[in-house]
């Protein structure tokens, strides 16, 4: 009985073209969207060496200690003080360069060193911190040789003694990289459109509902069974899309998942029930024609997903701390919560924890939908 | 005029789809507008990092030791100071989400080694790396401990209070910045260029949907040839579809552009408002144009998935979502052969345009110019398919 029933179902499921769009091809599409957006975005933060021009004038050729501090930051082969990239020139190409966005701002000195930039902005205030430093350090000197003149000698000494006190240490094996978090939203998503699935069995094992359902109830075997053998060849199904949205994130576009693909796959498993449940539930429990059906698990979906940061990655952040309640009852943020915690974690606490949810979710799920469907008796339909 | 009316009436059995997309636009133009309310820049303002600062160095001291009172005193003047719990996800959460985005902690010892002036001390970041934010951040932190070695050192004598105020004091001083502003619009239009670059996407989808709608009913065979032995003429049933199509774009892009004067009153009562509502049409007839191509392509059940291929497609290559400077050579290319790109461009050009001369005002002209070419291109391509789908059935 279970493999006459599984098979047929297998084959109903996989022969309904516009199941297998939104299931498989609309994430792909998604997934190659987002990757054609995205994959400049991490770049907008990363640091390039900031072009200055520097008027070529008199008092800057005066003005030793400045030259030095400049070719101290501009040096070709350091790279870790590299930080501007100088043109020296006439005031004019200077205001020239500035006007066409080909320098961030210019420097000219007069008695002290100024900038001349064109909007404010994190280059421009680099800029102006590392300009301050030289501006600051004859203030500095002024007060010392105020407090005790006879310290000329020792301060000169001093000048040239700048240190970096700053060491970088990571807390986490791989880079916050925003952008990866999208990538989650996406499966998180997936894995809900398998609500479409779980309704399309629902549909199909209620007499009021679809000829195939009244002939289902016909039969002499039990109806739960029946669903049970149902939902198992959705999840067969669904699942393997999964996989094969995941595969292509993963390979051709090459997200960064983390290396854990035992775990990543459990995630997915559990994803795939939930959608299922979440589907089943709904078709079970709503008495309307299965377009409003389908609308509204569409939109459900869509608004768990932007809560869970699909279309805007903070806003799973915002939701976290404004109301963390929304966030473990949001099936989509918990999915990309697991994903996240194996990126992102060393430990495997909240992997766990965000599992242990998505099971309580299906056992509630099914529970309900058993509870709404057992007994249920179509006199005339 | 019976079309014209049937039109209206399948309009009105799809109203609820279309007012999802439309509720989704307003939603999302709404909280745009309110995340990107830009400063106006008149005098320069120095950037502040966000950043989260720790202290381990607490043994002995009531509190933070007076040397590292003035280093967060100083970095609260610098930086945007953002308090978090000391626990380790939450801090990785903060950065990931960049909540933070750089994060200093104090070692044990902190205190004596700073007052020793050592040149090994070290102070713990986490950042993203490599990244912009960090280097001034760093450039920040460092400038205050090397300011405050010098006084150590030359003069060993100074009291850690002193010291604290005395380098704050130094630090003072700043350059003189003097903002340039070469012609560049400063006003306050980028709200309203988010909100048509998102129009892009919301008027599309409602001109596939609405369009569609109706070429489907009246696309059935059965309707069909009930239609064509009616006394109507075939002529006149195309004008009246035709009407149709027209009044329908014209009553959504009204709608869209009617909510922008709403929510952006004063901006839009400028040059730059009248460009906008001029760019935003000659976009309904491309998006109009695409939507009557599909609606004689597309089945019923295959309407939602492409109206969602199709927009979001657009969209994303396009720049609507993400700014198109962020996007790749090879993506725009891709784009330009869509008017939504030249419609997005057109509106970025405009919310920066502040000298309403032939050359700028032409430029925009260019770029409107090709999403009506792309118009005219398409209505040809459709008439030629629908005549040779005539000729076939018959």
């Amino acid at each position: 009985m279970f493999s006459h029933v599984f098979v047929y179902r297998l084959k109903s499921i996989i022969r309904d073209r516009q199941l297998v769009f939104w299931t498989l091809m609309f994430p792909i599409l998604l997934a190659t969207l987002f990757n054609m957006a995205f994959s400049n975005l991490s770049k907008a933060e990363e640091f390039v060496k900031i072009p200055i021009a520097i008027i070529d004038n008199e008092a800057y050729q005066k003005s030793s200690t400045l030259k030095t501090a400049i070719a101290y930051v501009s040096e070709q082969d350091n790279p870790k003080k590299n930080m501007f990239l100088v043109t020296l020139t006439t005031q004019a190409v200077a205001e020239d360069l500035l006007k066409n966005n080909k320098v961030a701002g210019y420097i000219y000195v007069d008695q002290v060193a100024k900038l001349v930039v064109k909007q404010s902005g994190l280059y421009q205030s680099i800029i102006k911190s590392f300009l301050d430093n030289y501006n600051q350090s004859s203030t500095t000197f002024a007060e010392i040789l105020k407090r005790d003149p006879s310290k000329f000698q020792a301060l000169m000494a001093d000048a040239e003694n700048r240190g970096n006190f700053l060491k970088e240490t990571s807390s986490t094996k791989n880079k916050p990289d925003t952008t990866v978090n999208y990538f989650y939203t996406l499966i998180a998503m997936a894995c809900l459109y398998g609500g479409y699935m779980g309704m399309k069995e629902i549909v199909a094992i209620q007499a009021d509902m679809s000829p195939q359902g009244a002939r289902q109830n016909l039969a002499p075997v039990h109806k739960m069974k029946v669903l049970l053998y149902d939902l198992s060849a959705a999840l067969v199904v669904h699942f393997c899309t999964l996989l094969a949205v995941l595969a292509y994130i993963v390979f051709v576009l090459r997200i960064n998942f983390g290396d854990q693909i035992g775990y990543i796959l459990l995630l997915c498993l559990f994803g795939s029930m939930t959608g299922l449940s979440f589907g089943a539930f709904v078709g079970a429990a709503l008495k309307k024609s299965e377009g409003v059906k389908i609308g509204i698990l569409t939109g459900v979906t869509m608004s768990l997903s932007f809560f869970a940061g699909m279309m805007y990655v903070d806003m799973k952040y915002i939701v976290t701390k404004a109301a963390p309640i929304m966030a473990y009852i949001n099936p989509a943020n918990v999915i990309t919560d697991g994903f996240y915690a194996l990126y992102y974690y060393d430990t495997h606490t909240r992997y766990f924890m965000n599992l242990s949810i998505l099971a309580g979710f299906v056992a509630l799920l099914c529970i309900l939908t058993y509870l709404i469907l057992r007994r249920r008796r179509y006199a005339s339909i | 005029m019976p079309v014209f009316n049937a039109y209206f009436k399948v309009i009105k059995k799809n109203l609820p789809q279309i007012f999802i997309y439309l509720g989704i636009f307003l939603l999302l133009s709404i909280l745009l507008s309110n995340l990107n309310q830009s400063t106006s820049t008149t005098s320069f303002t120095q950037s502040k990092i966000k950043m989260a600062f720790f202290n381990d160095d607490t043994h002995g001291y009531q509190g933070d030791s007076d040397v590292v009172k003035g280093l967060k005193e100083y970095l609260a003047k610098n930086t945007e100071l953002i308090a978090i719990d000391d626990q380790v996800e939450k801090i990785q959460d903060a950065l990931f989400f960049r909540n933070v985005e750089y994060i200093a902690r104090l070692p044990v010892g902190f205190t004596s080694r700073f007052l020793k002036a050592e040149k090994d001390l070290q102070i713990e970041k986490t950042a993203v790396p490599g990244s912009t934010s960090a280097i001034y951040v760093d450039l920040l932190i460092n400038k205050y401990i090397n300011t405050a070695y010098t006084y150590l050192r030359v003069l060993p004598n100074i009291s850690p209070k002193d010291l604290s105020r005395q380098v704050q004091a130094d630090l003072l001083t700043t350059t003189d910045v003097t903002l340039q502003s070469f012609d560049t619009y400063t006003g306050n239009t980028q709200s309203a260029v988010y909100y048509y670059n998102y129009l892009a996407y919301s008027l599309f989808a409602i001109l596939i949907l609405g369009v569609s709608a109706f070429m489907i009913v009246f696309r059935n065979v059965d309707i069909k040839r009930r239609n064509l032995c009616s006394p109507v003429t075939l002529k006149s049933m195309n004008l009246q579809i035709f009407l149709g199509n027209i009044v329908f774009a014209l009553a959504t892009y009204l709608i869209l552009i009617g909510f922008s004067f709403v929510l952006y009153g004063n901006d839009m009562m400028n040059w730059n408002g009248a460009l906008f509502c001029a760019n935003a049409f000659v976009f309904t007839l491309a998006a109009m144009s695409i939507s009557f191509l599909i609606s004689n392509l597309a089945t019923e059940s295959s309407i939602s998935a492409v109206t969602n291929v199709v927009t979001l497609g657009t969209c994303f290559l396009s720049g609507v979502f993400v700014p198109q400077q962020f996007l790749g050579d090879t993506v725009l290319t891709v784009a330009s052969f869509t008017p939504t790109f030249w419609f997005v461009k057109a509106n970025n050009t405009i919310g920066s345009m502040v000298n309403f001369s032939q050359e700028n005002v032409s430029q925009v002209g260019g770029y409107m110019a090709v999403q009506v070419g792309f118009a005219i291109a398409v209505l040809i391509v459709t008439y030629f398919i629908i005549k040779k789908s005539r000729r076939t059935k018959s």
